[in-house]
């Protein structure tokens, strides 16, 4: 299964008003050719898209937020698992891309012994799961998105093949945070400074 | 940390709007956290490691929520990934209260080795991941300090240390 196709499936079950937060991976391109608006926080570093994303969910209580994470970057930090399971936010869906490797450069610990979903249980996230076929991923995130959660989804994917890159304007670093404060700002539920209307 | 600097704090941070907690439980600040955990103001969340709690504060302020982290010189340390990405990097708004672990008057009973250790990395590593920061050893300017750098956190859009010693803390 590639992970193209999973976030293609994806896309269309993304409402306007809910966020997403990409790992530094191929996640980004990817999900940023996919989703051109809405809030987007794009190319978080090792170990910060779990978090980040529980962070948002405290200031949009009544939207999802979706991580789209990667296996080696949750490694980094597994301990944000425990925080999630702490915190149980209902609006908070983890998908984890888990390719079992470092980009090209040999294989994470889930090609050996590691299993992420059974350390998210053992954390104490409840609703979670690990998908092979198309078929399971889009149930899975389907029920994910209307149910409430926190719900952590591993999603079994072959390596990508080919390095994807994003447009830098909108997908790294300042240009990227630009773009996603002028989403937030317009978003209705945002209570912050600097609100926009529409 | 005595009950007035805990009282303090809490007053100005309510002033301040910031009702979003988060720590790591440490002893020097676990009278302020523990009376945020009591106070139904405040959304008390407590996090297993200090870079998510770090990238946690960010979402929330990026997203609008205020908020606080409050943490010592270990949980800087800790977090200094995570520091510098949401703050050189994005820029997130998080106002940071962190006990001055090791500073003079520290008499917490932790070895002299740890302390010296504390004294020596937390300003050189606040200022390597270009975090600005106050020490703060009075209790006659915490609510201003908490104020200007409340005020300057948002302004600035990046983190900022209130480094809590003296007789605010000791």
């Amino acid at each position: 299964m590639k992970r193209y196709d999973c976030l293609k499936l994806l896309a269309p079950m993304v409402d306007a008003h809910m966020l997403t937060v990409t790992s530094l991976s191929s996640n980004t391109a990817m999900w940023s050719a996919l989703r051109t608006e809405g809030a987007n926080f794009l190319g978080c570093n090792m170990g910060l898209c779990l978090p980040f994303a529980l962070g948002l969910t405290a200031a949009f209580p009544k939207r999802k937020v979706i991580a789209l994470d990667s296996d080696g970057s949750l490694m980094v930090d597994s301990s944000s698992l425990i925080t999630v399971a702490d915190v149980n936010p209902p609006n908070l869906v983890a998908i984890v891309f888990d390719n079992s490797s470092y980009a090209r450069m040999g294989s994470t610990f889930t090609a050996r012994r590691t299993d992420l979903e059974k350390i998210a249980q053992g954390a104490g996230i409840k609703n979670t799961g690990t998908v092979r076929t198309h078929e399971e991923f889009s149930s899975s995130a389907k029920q994910a998105l209307e149910t409430a959660g926190p719900s952590f989804l591993v999603v079994k994917v072959e390596p990508d093949r080919e390095r994807v890159k994003g447009d830098p304007h909108r997908t790294y670093g300042r240009a990227m945070r630009e773009w996603f404060m002028d989403a937030v700002r317009h978003h209705p539920d945002y209570s912050g400074a600097g609100k926009k209307s529409g | 940390m005595d009950q007035h600097s805990v009282q303090v704090i809490i007053e100005t941070l309510k002033e301040e709007g910031i009702d979003l907690a988060v720590t790591l439980p440490e002893e020097p600040t676990y009278a302020l956290t523990e009376a945020m955990r009591q106070d139904p103001f405040f959304t008390a969340v407590t996090v297993a490691g200090e870079g998510n709690g770090i990238a946690y504060c960010a979402g929330a302020a990026l997203g609008g929520r205020r908020c606080v982290f409050v943490t010592g010189i270990a949980g800087l340390l800790v977090a200094s990934w995570a520091l510098s990405q949401m703050g050189m990097v994005y820029g997130a708004p998080i106002l940071i209260l962190a006990s001055y672990r090791g500073d003079f008057g520290d008499h917490s009973g932790i070895p002299g080795s740890q302390l010296l250790m504390f004294k020596q990395v937390a300003e050189p590593l606040l200022s390597a991941l270009q975090v600005p920061y106050r020490v703060v050893n009075q209790k006659a300017t915490l609510k201003r300090m908490i104020q200007e750098s409340s005020f300057a956190c948002q302004d600035y859009s990046h983190p900022i240390v209130l480094l809590l010693t003296g007789e605010v803390l000791w």
